[in-house]
């Protein structure tokens, strides 16, 4: 996973690089959450991802830690009577882009609207997956992919935003306007894990799960598109999380 | 209990009132009356004796004398007083002791003491008439009013006596008006406190037809209202705590199971997964709880913007299709031409969805599922129908409720709440989703109800 982890971009290949991971070193994590247990869990979590990670309790606290830099914040909204919002909106108007994903058990649309108006750049409701916050945290980590690119590259895979054509093996591959869209998904996040509702988020326009595997078989499908004989799993599961473009197959 | 008494002080402070001004016209119509009569009374005895006088003055004086006589005998025209005197100011004839000082001018003149003959000294009040006869002589004609003013002292006493019992009646009865209103207000107001210390069954009493009667009416059915939708919250409470209870019993079971035998890494590893599947529904049922409440907050109205139903059926279809495909199911979208609507485009989407991934659940291979959009008398209208098991007549009016499952859907998955989030924000947009039989299958419409946001779009078009 460690090798060609990489959006290519041609030319120059070398122009869009991930964060060093596997280390504990680095900035932190800053998670500002006032549930102990979920505080905790998530901390272990992040941790087994290799990401160092730092608690906070309360939005004073949180505020004060999210000015010393950390890599990505994790914001609770409901901080003991406080809106964690408001360390957000603060660290915004002194100009600081931390990425921020901020974390609620409320869950009108509404809410998601203030929260990424507010500077929030994703936004997850409990009761939510671990491993779904991971994904998440991992996608803001990475976060920075050039929207300019025309083409990418993973392994054999190679995309031409203009032409909106695909090529595996240098061998043109038809997909129906859907599947395009939803290649270049993963293909602006190679080896990434990406879950089934950031698909539905940002492939989908969809801010609600869909009851069945929807996404599932629409990934079936482009998979048999991409290797009809099914040898080579570009696209492989992630067990009860998402999927993954394999940039090793 | 403070509101009561300013009902009953303010019922009873109107009938006082009432009764007040009843009696205040009464009593001066009363009077009014009484004037009337009294002065009437004393002009006709004026008149009487000016008209004695005129036509006594040209007869001589032994006819003069003899008619008088008989009228102060026979008492035709009451004569109480008469008095001849000749030029020279003597007395010929008369029953008078004094003259009275009035002017010889012919006209009725109040005096109001004079002693008659045989009164034994009483005074009383009385009208004169002096008039002065051809040979220069005076006739003096007077008339006491003992008479008169007796009949107006009886007809006061009269008056008095009347009016105070009237009085008396305009109080009672505004009394007891004011103690009906009381007693109607504490009969209401007591049924209010009832109901609010938990007798929800109870109904304010109402009587009649005014404004108290259709105001208890209105809240009556106001309180039907909030009895069905706490009935309603009761059962889907109840349905929650089952829906969330079976799933953690399961969970629970595995694990416990998984603790118990001396489980090799894999068997512990298939249980806690088996249990994660679990935790995993009630994590999803607590969306969806939350998720219709969300919808329900409202206020998202002020988020209402135009858009096309259409082209959000056909991306719904876009979507949708390679999974009907995967199972066999042909799926066909009907939304050529723009549906203008008016709302939250998520939203709609959403229960678009719902009701779509209901019908590719419930339709076998081989079958069909149609989505359609268009308007239907200038209203938008969608429809997703489906060619599966359809829905059992007796269930049709159950199916939106929240947790209800019927028979088709128990083997089903999901949370069961998809019915239930679709109908709430059809809801949300003033429209009303109906389910019908669409031989075979079901058929979920969505028309829109007068109270629907029209489309900016549609009102140009219509």
């Amino acid at each position: 996973m460690a090798l060609g982890n990489r959006a290519v971009v041609n030319p120059p290949f070398e122009s869009v690089s991930n964060p060093p991971k596997d280390t504990l070193g680095g900035a932190p994590i800053l998670v500002v959450e006032d549930e102990r247990d979920l505080a905790e869990e998530i901390r272990l979590e992040l941790q087994a991802s290799g990401h160092p990670v730092q608690l906070s309790e309360t939005v004073d606290e949180g505020l004060r830690a999210a000015r010393s830099g950390p890599a990505v914040l994790v914001i609770d909204r409901m901080l003991q009577g406080q809106d964690g919002l408001s360390i957000i909106e603060a660290l915004r108007a002194e100009g600081n882009a931390t990425p921020a994903l901020v974390i609620s058990a409320l869950s009108s649309v509404d809410d998601r609207i203030t929260g990424l108006k507010a500077g929030g750049d994703d936004y997850l409701v409990k009761p939510f997956d671990i491993r779904e916050l991971s994904a998440r945290v991992e996608a803001l980590l990475r976060r920075g992919g050039d929207a300019r690119l025309t083409r990418l590259q993973v392994g054999p895979l190679e995309m031409d935003l203009v032409e909106r054509s695909v090529r595996c093996d240098s061998k043109a591959v038809d997909l129906l306007p859907r599947e395009f869209t939803l290649l270049e998904y993963f293909m602006r996040r190679p080896g990434q894990v990406v879950t089934r509702a950031m698909l539905l988020e940002d492939v989908w326009n969809f801010n609600f799960m869909a009851q069945t595997n929807v996404v599932d078989v629409q990934i079936g499908n482009l998979r048999r598109k991409l290797d009809p004989t099914g040898a080579r799993r570009f696209i492989v599961n992630i067990r009860a999380v998402g999927f993954k473009l394999n940039v090793d197959a | 209990m403070w509101t009561l008494e300013v009902f009953k002080a303010r019922a009873f402070r109107l009938a006082l009132g009432f009764a007040l001004t009843i009696s205040v016209a009464t009593a001066t119509a009363f009077a009014f009356i009484y004037l009337q009569v009294s002065s009437a009374d004393m002009q006709q005895v004026g008149a009487i004796l000016v008209d004695e006088a005129a036509k006594s003055v040209d007869e001589s004086e032994a006819d003069l004398h003899r008619a008088l006589e008989l009228r102060l005998t026979r008492d035709i025209r009451r004569l109480d007083f008469v008095a001849l005197i000749d030029p020279k100011g003597q007395l010929i004839f008369g029953n008078v002791p004094f003259l009275p000082r009035i002017p010889i001018d012919a006209k009725a003149h109040f005096i109001n003491e004079v002693v008659f003959p045989d009164s034994h000294g009483d005074k009383d009040p009385a009208i004169f008439v002096a008039r002065r006869r051809a040979d220069g002589g005076i006739l003096l004609l007077g008339r006491s009013l003992r008479e008169d003013y007796d009949l107006q002292e009886t007809l006061l006493r009269a008056l008095a006596i009347a009016l105070l019992p009237t009085i008396l009646l305009i109080l009672a009865i505004g009394a007891w008006f004011a103690y009906r209103a009381s007693q109607r207000f504490k009969r209401v107001h007591d049924a209010i406190v009832r109901i609010m210390n938990g007798d929800l069954d109870l109904r304010l009493p109402f009587a009649g037809e005014d404004d108290i009667g259709k105001i208890a009416r209105a809240v009556n059915l106001m309180l039907d209202e909030i009895a069905r939708l706490l009935d309603h919250l009761k059962s889907a409470g109840d349905n929650i705590a089952h829906d969330l209870r079976t799933p953690l019993a399961v969970a629970r079971a595995k694990l416990e199971r998984a603790l118990d035998n001396e489980s090799g890494t894999e068997q512990l590893r298939e249980a806690l997964e088996a249990a994660l599947v679990q935790i995993e529904k009630v994590s999803m049922t607590i969306s969806a709880i939350l998720r219709i409440s969300a919808v329900e907050q409202g206020a998202r109205e002020k988020q209402f913007r135009d858009f096309d139903l259409a082209a959000v059926c056909a991306q719904l279809f876009d979507f949708y299709e390679p999974l009907a495909e995967s199972k066999g199911v042909t799926m066909i979208v009907d939304a050529a031409t723009p549906v203008p609507f008016r709302g939250d485009q998520d939203l709609m989407r959403e229960a678009l969805s719902n009701l779509i991934d209901n019908a590719i659940k419930f339709t076998p291979a081989g079958g069909v599922v149609r989505i359609e959009a268009r308007m239907a008398e200038g209203r938008p209208f969608a429809l997703v129908s489906d060619t599966g098991v359809g829905i059992p007549t007796e269930e049709r009016a159950r199916i939106f409720d929240r947790f209800y499952r019927g028979e088709r859907s128990a083997q089903a998955p999901g949370h069961g709440l998809g019915l239930s989030i679709a109908e709430t924000i059809a809801n949300l947009h003033g429209f009303k989703l109906t389910v019908e039989d669409n031989n075979p299958g079901a058929r979920f419409e969505l028309c829109a109800t007068s109270s629907a946001p029209a489309a900016r779009l549609a009102r140009e078009t219509a």
